[in-house]
């Protein structure tokens, strides 16, 4: 298995291809039954060719701590457990949010909100992991993230990494992992500034003539057993030069927005990732993940919920409207989530503890249907009344969405082949 | 000629086990690498069922190739221009194997290997907060390494360690599965007896021979094992812990907490308690009483592990496939008896000498560096069809540390003392050690079988185009460029100073001409040198070992 550079391209395509040809007879038949039934994700398992043509692409809105549910988008202003927090009315009738969100309440109509999220994993390490990957880490697997899948799924994203995660590392978010390090992700530690070693330290024609020389000195090695080593390393650097030399690095500024635009995001760190995730899908980039952390509210929960509120429902609400009114809410799946929910009950610190069983996620875009609610908890919010959606529902859906066959398999280093999603079921209310 | 050749040889295999049982003084390494080569020979090279040809065997490497591949292989590091060229003027027929025991007698030798082996464990974590243990886990293990204690005893530590994580780095295994009894246990075989074993967590494993309940029976070794934060307000760590006591099940047991016995999971009915599981060695059947001390457990398994051939087997193959570039079985932790070993006999030849001289690493390295084997030119591992297993060494990607190591001295920059807190500040994302910054861009797993280790845009963003890197090859502020400009009039000088301190070598005479022409070409020759140390930065030559 040679997972070398040069390879990759052809590869990833010849895979993409492969793969297309055998889904095309597979499908064929589903597809006259299923024909009109889906709108824009007709065809699962499309190649990376396919995938791309479709300008699909996927923001991942990450509350890093577990963000509270009856603070968000499932309050309970009617029990003891929902505590101070008001609900307001949105666009559609007869849905109503936490008072902490209220530009994402204007927004309803183009979200989908699960209220009936449900895992067992109430350890912050452990369910990010969960959360980012759909399953539970393992030290004989090294899965490769969502946004990793998803890269390799759609392949290149022309000179851009197509994978970019804002905001610095999360641990236990996770990278390439069997599909490498070339699917790792790009990390920004801010929106403000731009990617690590991007900006170009020689002038233009000063870098050429080194490249040149580089060229031109790599033939012993070559020569000595180094050939494939040196062909590898001569595309990588030339992938490398021609990223931080693209017209596309201006993604990477958003001083290049208008002031309105930016404006409209608000101010703060999230919002200018939210804004610069959308730069970057609209250069090709097909996974951005922004992250808000703080959301681990043991303490003092309404007062620190509220202002972590205040600094992602706009950018949010703003991202969603900008995409739709630029055409690219229907090909691009917007994801709000964290890791796990918080608990009922109020602590004696005014916070609410780490909740798993029952916990809420908003989707908006890639064709989900928004303006709906899908399952609910009882009254109390301790348990799922209604429609259940797990992880592995969760991340099959997600794939769903983007186009992606959730039960393609990657390859683990012994041979072993790894689901994207193992089990779990497509929420189909979501694209009804 | 050959099968005479080879009935000789078959005969010094048979004869060793003989003369160990007589003789347990082990060989002297240049002895065993001289039958360990004509064995390969006859195995692989020599019409064997492997088929090649003596013509297929790549030559001997060069001195300076030599030297730079000992160098890395062994400290993690480039030798300095004075080293390359004291050894290639050196006319002594030893001389190659003095520069290895020398450098097996520094003390880089041991932090290189502990770094090695501390990603090895630390890759597999389940658990961020793992690499706490990072820094204890590396001097601790470089100590023992660089003082040459037995591979069997460092083992047992490992498998019966407790203790506070940053105190006591040998409790790196348990942490880096956060004590979870069915993880330790996965690891402990992968990282100690080269087995993929976790398949049988779940059922039997689908191509070899282990039955789930032999999982569960070996896992029963660990269920008294946990990790839990310390309690302190000055101090953040964990403690590998381990209990004897009557225990309450916990209310949420997610599998990290001690616990008296391991269950087996009842896989119809994960809510039921399971069943009680013995302990039992999965390769010899030997057995401990449920209710046993956990003491008693981790010491058994210790000692029926480190007893065990496939202990050795492990460990040699590892060492071999890092130093030759190719295992007899790979990837180098799914290995068993289930598995087809290339060259069985010339493993089991080096397996044997290494019980046979104690568990000495040392030895091991030594030995395995006297072969013809190691000493060869590289050639790629993908030729093709025809290609015969292990007739020539193998290109190899530096570590991300063999490489931050290279790339200080080629450099002539120093490294940063760590300061307190940056261990946790690097698993944050937050900064942390040049080094460790470096290691995040690029590290691997490096148990992955190399060829498929690809190199990423960051990684080559860093070398080209690193604000660090760019100070450190400025030729108009003191340092390396300016020293050696200033000191140096003649380009051909200079550029054959720059490819010994860069690559280790002389310049070929097109790379001279080619170089000198530029030098020439730009004019500015500050500039030009400059540009010249960044390529040779940026070549595959200088980020592999050849």
């Amino acid at each position: 298995m040679n997972r070398r550079l040069q390879h990759h391209a052809h590869i990833s395509v010849h895979r993409g291809r492969v793969v297309a040809r055998r889904d095309f007879l597979k499908q064929s038949a589903a597809l006259g039954a299923a024909a009109g039934f889906w709108n824009l994700t007709e065809v699962i398992g499309a190649s990376a060719d396919e995938l791309r043509s479709r300008g699909m692409a996927c923001i991942l809105l990450w509350m890093q701590g577990g963000p509270s549910q009856f603070e968000t988008f499932s309050p309970k202003p009617g029990h003891a457990h929902g505590g101070e927090t008001r609900a307001i009315a949105t666009s559609v009738p007869g849905i109503e949010v936490a008072e902490n969100l209220p530009c994402l309440a204007k927004q309803m109509n183009e979200l989908a909100v699960i209220r009936s999220m449900t895992s067992k994993e109430g350890n912050h390490q452990r369910a990010t992991y969960l959360l980012h990957h759909g399953y539970l880490p393992m030290a004989s697997v090294k899965h490769p993230t969502l946004g990793a899948n998803v890269a390799d799924q759609f392949g290149a994203a022309g000179e851009l990494p197509s994978f970019v995660q804002i905001g610095g590392r999360l641990p236990n978010s996770g990278g390439g992992g069997l599909l490498g390090v070339e699917r790792d992700p790009l990390i920004l530690q801010s929106a403000s500034r731009p990617p690590q070693d991007t900006t170009p330290l020689v002038k233009a024609d000063r870098f050429a003539r080194r490249l040149e020389l580089l060229d031109a000195l790599q033939g012993d090695f070559a020569a000595a057993g180094g050939a494939q080593v040196v062909a590898d390393q001569q595309k990588l650097v030339k992938r490398a030069a021609d990223m931080i030399h693209s017209p596309q690095m201006e993604a990477f500024s958003l001083d290049r927005e208008p002031e309105k635009v930016r404006a409209a995001y608000g101010p703060g760190e999230f919002a200018a990732g939210c804004l610069m995730a959308r730069r970057l899908v609209e250069r090709g980039v097909t996974f951005v993940e922004v992250s808000s952390r703080g959301w681990d509210t043991h303490q003092n929960n309404f007062e620190l919920v509220r202002n972590l509120c205040g600094q992602i429902d706009r950018p949010a609400a703003q991202l969603i409207a900008d995409l739709k009114q630029r055409g690219m809410l229907e090909k691009t799946l917007v994801i709000w989530m964290g890791e796990f929910g918080r608990t009922p009950q109020i602590n004696p610190r005014g916070g609410r503890d780490h909740f798993p069983r029952a916990f809420s996620v908003a989707l908006a875009g890639g064709g989900v249907r928004g303006g709906q609610v899908i399952g609910a908890t009882n009254d109390a919010g301790t348990e799922v009344a209604d429609r259940p959606v797990t992880v592995a529902d969760l991340f099959r859906s997600v794939y769903h969405a983007l186009g992606i066959d959730p039960d393609h398999e990657n390859t683990s280093g012994i041979g072993r082949p790894i689901k994207l999603v193992d089990g779990g079921e497509v929420v189909q209310e979501l694209f009804g | 000629m050959r099968p005479l050749f080879c009935a000789v040889i078959v005969g010094a295999v048979a004869g060793v086990p003989a003369r160990l049982s007589a003789e347990p003084a082990s060989l002297a390494p240049q002895e065993l690498a001289r039958e360990l080569d004509a064995s390969l020979a006859c195995e692989l090279f020599g019409g064997g069922k492997l088929g090649g040809s003596a013509a297929a065997l790549a030559p001997r490497a060069s001195d300076a190739t030599f030297l730079r591949r000992a160098w890395l292989d062994i400290v993690g590091d480039i030798p300095t221009p004075e080293h390359v060229i004291a050894f290639t003027l050196d006319s002594s027929a030893d001389k190659r194997q003095r520069a290895v025991r020398a450098l097996l007698a520094d003390p880089q030798y041991g932090l290189n290997w502990a770094r090695y082996w501390r990603d090895v464990i630390l890759y597999r974590r389940i658990e961020e907060r793992a690499l706490i243990a990072a820094n204890a886990l590396e001097a601790d293990l470089a100590q023992r390494l660089n003082d040459n204690i037995p591979w069997n005893r460092i083992a047992r530590e490992f498998i019966t360690a407790t203790g506070d994580v940053r105190d006591n780095g040998v409790t790196a295994i348990i942490m880096a599965q956060e004590g979870r009894t069915e993880e330790t246990t996965a690891e402990t075989a992968r990282i100690f007896l080269g087995m993929q074993f976790q398949c049988a967590q779940c059922h039997d494993h689908p191509y070899d021979r282990w039955k789930r309940e032999q999982f569960h029976e070996l896992a029963a070794f660990f269920p008294r094992i946990g990790v839990r934060p310390v309690q302190s307000a000055t101090r953040r760590s964990f403690q590998v812990l381990a209990s004897d006591r009557q225990f309450r099940i916990a209310k949420s047991d997610d599998g990290n907490r001690p616990m008296p016995e391991h269950m087996m999971p009842d896989l119809d009915d994960p809510a039921a308690p399971g069943t009680e599981m013995q302990p039992k060695f999965f390769l010899t059947g030997a057995k401990l009483p449920t209710g046993s001390l956990d003491h008693e457990r981790r010491e058994a398994l210790a000692q029926w592990l480190t007893e065990n051939e496939w202990f050795a087997v492990a460990l040699v193959n590892r060492i071999w496939a890092e130093l030759v570039g190719e295992g007899f079985y790979e990837p180098v932790d799914d290995i068993g008896p289930d598995r087809q070993a290339r060259a069985p006999a010339t493993l089991k030849l080096l397996a044997d000498g290494f019980r046979a001289s104690g568990h000495d690493v040392k030895w091991i390295i030594e030995t395995i560096c006297a072969t013809e084997a190691y000493q060869r030119e590289s050639r790629p591992r993908d030729e093709g069809p025809d290609r015969v297993p292990l007739a020539a060494n193998t290109p190899q990607p530096l570590r991300a540390d063999q490489l931050y190591n290279a790339l200080l001295s080629a450099l002539d920059a120093t490294d940063e003392e760590p300061q307190r807190g940056q261990a946790r500040a690097a698993y944050v994302g937050r900064g942390g050690s040049r080094r460790m910054q470096f290691g995040a861009i690029f590290g691997y797993d490096p148990s992955e079988p190399r060829d498929a280790i690809a190199a990423s845009i960051p990684q080559a963003l860093a070398l080209m185009n690193s604000p660090t890197i760019a100070k450190a090859l400025r030729a108009d502020k003191p340092g390396m460029l300016a020293s050696l400009l200033a000191d140096i009039p003649s380009d051909d000088e200079l550029t054959a100073e720059l490819y010994l301190r860069m690559l280790s070598r002389q310049p070929t005479a097109d790379e001279l001409a080619r170089a000198c022409a530029y030098i020439a070409e730009v004019g500015d020759r500050a500039a030009a040198v400059e540009d010249l140390a960044w390529a040779l930065v940026n070549s595959a030559e200088f980020r592999y070992r050849r």
